[in-house]
Order: C-alpha cells, then sequence, then structure tokens
C-alpha cells in the first residue's frame, strides 16, 4: 500500500473505511489536538469514538456530550473573540464529528470532518501569531492514517 | 464627541421624533395585536414586554413637546417627565427584550412601525449611557479594529490559507472587476469556516468571480443594533469605499440577519446617497443562480427538515421565495413551519440580544415560542440562513435536549453540489 502522502490519498483512503473504522481513526486525529482544551467532556468521547464495541446509544450520549462543549466554546456573537480560546471550540466540533449519528451528519466523512476541524483548532491556536499550523496538523493526520493503515 | 447623559440621551430621542413617528404615536389604537405579536411578551406574559411600552418613553417626550395636549398637561404639571430613573427601567426592555424583529410592526393594524421605533429610542439609550456592556464593547471593536468580535485581517487570511490547502479553492483578496465582493461575519470566520468553504465551492461551480476586500470584509453592523446611526454610517462607508474602489458589480452579505437589513436597506440612507453597486443576501445571489441553471446539484436530503426565517431577510428584506426554491432543489421532504415566512417568530437573539449577556434569561424563555413551532411537527433536521439565529437556535435546543441539527443552507446547497473534488481535477491534468 502506498504512503498517504496529501489530501487527495487520504480521502481516498477514509472513503474506502466504514464508519466504525472511521470513528476509531477519527477518534487519533482529535487526541493529537486533545491539549489543545481543557474539557474533561470531550477525552471521554474519544474513549466511545475509539472504541469499536461502542453501542448507538453511547455514541448518541457522546456526540450530546460533544455537542455541548462544543456550544459552551463558541464565541459568543458580539463578545471579544479570542482566538486561542476557540482551539477548544474546534476540537469540541472535531469530536462531535467522530460521533456524530448519520441522521446528524448528514452522510459527511466522518473521519474527514473530524479531520478539518482538527487542523481549524490548531489554525485557530496560532491565528494570532500569523503562523502556520495549518501542514504541520495535515502531516500529523497523514502519519497517524499511515499508521492506522498499517496496524 | 460629549460624554454619555440624560440630558442628551433626552435630545437624541427627540430629534429622532420625525413626521412618521409622530403619526404612529398619533394613530396607535391601543388594540394589544403588537402584544401578541411579540415573542417577549408572549412567552413571559408581562405586560412590560408589550412592544408599544418599550417605546413610553419616547411617547413621552413626543406628547409633551409636541402636542398641544401634551403642552398643556404640562404646564398644569399633569405629566411626568422622562428621568434617569426612567432610562435605567426602559433599558432592558429597550435592548434585552426586543430582538428588533419586525413582527409587531407587520401585525399593526394601522400600519406603525414599532420596531423601527425601537430602533429609534435605542440612539437615545446609548447617548445616554445606557446600553449594554455587550453592544458597547463590540460597536468599539467594530470602529477600532473594523469586527464587533476583533477579527482582524490575518485571521481572515488564515482561513482562506485553509481553505486552500484543505480543498484547493481560492478566495481572492481584493481582486477588482470581481464579479461580487463577498462580505463575512465575524461568527462565521470564527465559529462556522464552512461558509467561506461553501461560498467558494458554488462560486467555481458557477463560474462567477468573486473577492474579499482587505478592507472591508465584516458584514456585520454593531452601530445598527446598539442605535448609533453614526457608527452605523461609518461601518456601512467602509463596505461602500472597498466595493467602489475594487469595482465589484454586486456586494453579497452573508447568512447574517440584521446584516443584510444594514448595507441593503439602511445603508444607503445612512450615507446619504444610493450605492454604485447591488447588494443582495446570499440566499438571493444563490436563487439567481438556480435560475439561470448555474446550480448543479445532486442527491436529495432524506431528513424531514423545517427552514427557521432570519427575521431580517423576511420581513424587512423580502427574502421568502428563495430558500425555498433552493430547498426543493435538494430537500424531498421540507416541511414549513406553522407560522412561517413573513410571520416566522424570531430566534430570539436577534438585534443585539446575543451579544449581551443580561439578556439571556428573557432570551431562552422567549425560544420557547421556536420550540413549540419545532415540536409541533417533529422534524429532524433545521435549516436556518443567519450565523446569529443558528448558534441561539443551537443554544435553544441543547437546553431543552431536542436533538436537533442545525444547518446553513447556504453550506446544505454546497454539499450537494455535482462536483469533482480539486485534487482530482489537477491529477487529470497530470495525466
Amino acid at each position: 500500500m502506498s504512503t498517504i502522502s496529501n489530501d487527495g490519498q487520504m480521502r481516498d483512503a477514509i472513503d474506502a473505511m466504514d464508519t466504525g473504522q472511521q470513528r476509531i481513526l477519527a477518534a487519533r486525529f482529535v487526541e493529537h489536538v486533545l491539549p489543545l482544551t481543557k474539557d474533561e467532556r470531550v477525552q471521554r468521547v474519544l474513549q466511545i469514538a475509539g472504541n469499536e464495541e461502542s453501542g448507538d446509544e453511547q455514541l448518541l450520549a457522546a456526540y450530546k456530550a460533544a455537542k455541548a462543549a462544543a456550544l459552551e466554546a463558541h464565541a459568543r456573537c458580539g463578545s471579544d473573540g479570542e482566538w486561542n480560546d476557540q482551539t477548544g471550540y474546534f476540537v469540541a466540533r472535531a469530536a462531535e464529528a467522530a460521533v456524530a449519528p448519520q441522521v446528524m451528519s448528514h452522510g459527511k466523512s466522518v473521519a474527514w470532518q473530524t479531520a478539518l476541524s482538527c487542523r481549524m483548532a490548531r489554525t485557530a491556536q496560532v491565528t494570532d501569531s500569523n503562523d502556520d499550523a495549518h501542514d504541520s496538523e495535515s502531516e500529523a493526520q497523514y502519519r497517524i492514517l499511515n499508521e492506522f493503515l498499517t496496524r | 464627541m460629549s460624554a454619555p447623559s440624560v440630558e442628551k440621551g433626552i435630545q437624541f430621542i427627540r430629534e429622532q421624533i420625525d413626521a412618521p413617528v409622530a403619526s404612529f404615536f398619533s394613530s396607535c389604537v391601543h388594540c394589544g395585536l403588537c402584544a401578541e405579536a411579540c415573542l417577549f411578551y408572549g412567552q413571559t406574559g408581562e405586560a412590560k414586554y408589550t412592544p408599544i411600552n418599550k417605546v413610553e418613553p419616547m411617547r413621552r417626550i413626543w406628547e409633551q413637546e409636541y402636542t398641544l395636549w401634551g403642552k398643556i398637561k404640562s404646564s398644569l404639571g399633569l405629566s411626568r417627565k422622562v428621568t434617569e430613573k426612567d432610562f435605567e427601567e426602559w433599558e432592558t426592555l429597550v435592548y434585552d427584550a426586543c430582538s428588533l424583529c419586525g413582527r409587531c410592526s407587520l401585525i399593526c393594524p394601522v400600519g406603525n412601525d414599532i420596531s423601527d421605533m425601537i430602533r429609534k429610542i435605542r440612539e437615545g439609550f446609548a447617548a445616554a449611557g445606557y446600553a449594554p456592556e455587550g453592544l458597547i464593547g463590540a460597536s468599539k471593536r467594530a470602529v477600532e479594529i473594523g469586527s464587533p468580535m476583533g477579527v482582524k485581517l490575518p485571521a481572515v487570511k488564515a482561513q482562506i490559507a485553509h481553505l486552500k490547502k484543505d480543498t484547493g479553492l481560492d478566495a481572492p483578496l481584493d481582486l477588482k472587476g470581481a464579479d461580487y465582493m463577498v462580505l463575512l461575519s465575524s461568527m462565521e470566520i470564527m465559529n462556522f469556516p464552512e461558509y467561506l468553504e461553501a461560498v467558494a465551492r458554488i462560486m467555481r461551480q458557477a463560474g462567477k468571480t468573486w473577492t474579499i476586500s482587505s478592507k472591508a470584509f465584516e458584514a456585520t453592523n454593531a452601530g445598527i443594533q446598539i442605535g448609533v446611526s453614526d457608527i452605523a454610517a461609518e461601518l456601512v462607508q467602509r463596505v461602500v469605499d472597498a466595493a467602489e474602489e475594487l469595482g465589484v458589480n454586486t456586494v453579497i452579505s452573508p447568512e447574517c440577519g440584521h446584516a443584510f437589513t444594514a448595507i441593503r436597506w439602511e445603508g444607503p440612507n445612512l450615507i446619504g446617497r444610493p450605492f454604485k453597486f447591488k447588494v443582495q443576501h446570499i440566499l438571493e445571489v444563490l436563487d439567481d443562480f438556480r435560475a439561470e441553471g448555474l446550480l448543479k446539484t445532486e442527491g436529495l436530503e432524506e431528513a424531514k427538515l423545517t427552514f427557521h426565517d432570519p427575521c431580517q431577510l423576511v420581513r424587512k428584506g423580502g427574502v421568502v421565495q428563495q430558500p425555498r426554491n433552493l430547498l426543493n432543489m435538494v430537500a424531498s421532504n421540507f416541511v414549513e413551519m406553522r407560522d412561517h415566512g413573513a410571520m416566522n417568530w424570531c430566534c430570539s437573539a436577534g438585534g443585539g440580544v446575543s451579544a449581551n449577556e443580561r439578556a439571556d434569561e428573557v432570551k431562552f424563555k422567549a425560544f420557547n415560542q421556536k420550540k413549540s413551532q419545532l415540536d409541533e411537527l417533529g422534524v429532524d433536521t433545521l435549516v436556518t440562513a443567519c450565523a446569529n439565529c443558528r448558534i441561539m437556535l443551537e443554544e435553544g435546543i441543547e437546553e431543552h435536549e431536542m436533538d436537533l441539527p442545525v444547518v446553513g443552507l447556504t453550506e446544505m446547497i454546497a454539499d450537494h453540489l455535482v462536483e469533482e473534488r480539486v485534487e482530482d481535477k489537477a491529477e487529470d491534468k497530470n495525466e
């Protein structure tokens, strides 16, 4: 199997997975940005997303917890938005995508949506400093995916 | 600018009393229909939240200073002047318990634009220093930084870079002569980056050129919300200057309700001249694309879904049919709420309410109106076209544990586009 080194290959590899596999991969993506949030609920959501034995009820409960974490962390309209605080919001959104039931995700790719929010979390972390963290997170995701595919 | 004071506030209110306002007060028949139309009154049952009561200080000034009977009453000491205590008491009525949704204006049998009067009385309250801290802060940041949430250009550039790397799509900055200049709300930049991606994908398919101005990317207008016309005009002027400098044909107001009202309807009056470009809401643009056959979609949403009409789009902006045309392109089970379109109920957080933390309690009470609408339908998905509505709906749904995803319509349309991935196209070219 060729090594994943760009987004096209990454999406193709993800598209070839079933939803269960995608959730486990998504959990690993979120783990990589987990230090960017202080919300302990997200950690618990990952445990459920990363466990292939998790049932629908557990996933739904995890989804609700992630959704609540994201809502609490979002920048309020008209507030003095702090990009550093937005990292927690995007990590929670990533976790939410990882456990979203089919009807909530509207058929979108679980792992890809999670990956995008993880990248946004990293981007938010450095937005005020003008650094480019996007590539580093993408590279990390390629590495995680390669490891996942060769496990 | 002089310091806020009650005297200044009264003066500002006095200045707002023009012929329409005078005729509105003269023609009110005290029927109470505006109360029934107001979700804040309806969901709390408290008489103080009756829309016409919210402008009572203005009515008293009008009566005492501009009517014969009022002048006689004043001279005999039979009427009460507006005082600091009134400002204290009415501040929460004017800002916390009114989303400027305009339902009261629409229902008034004699045509009084009560919502506009509340917008006007806010001018006096802001001048008197009786405005919520959240809105004062948002207004200052809008003037000083260019965004009520303090979003600066590097953040927009970061989003564009993110978009480019994830999708291969570009969002060109400062492209002269572009067909469209796209405005964004800070809420979209900070919370919903998927909006920008959706616009980029739609524009690519439609074959239109578009740009974001580095000098005026922000759509929202805190001046409108707090009620300071000078600030509102300055913010509109920045957009006008940028659009005219770039020579674009059309400025697109994003999925934000009051931003559309500010730039499309109040804008030319605020700056005192017509624009040299067209202003459209994103849904109007998408519906034009649909009518011209420029949107090719595939698949249908099977979930039972409904559409929450943002008040500023339907009641003040007339954008009623467009979202329905668009939804019918991508949804097989679209159902309407009992009160929809021009008579839809507000999400309860418009008009600056969402930026005002003090208003949270009354806001969530008012949300019960939306909850009852949704409960009646039993839908699986809620679609809307305003980032502020979207957050409020999500918060209300969370509060009531309702398990209902809220989706932006532009994003939903983009998700159904028939398109090749950009990286696939690049690979094809290389073969």
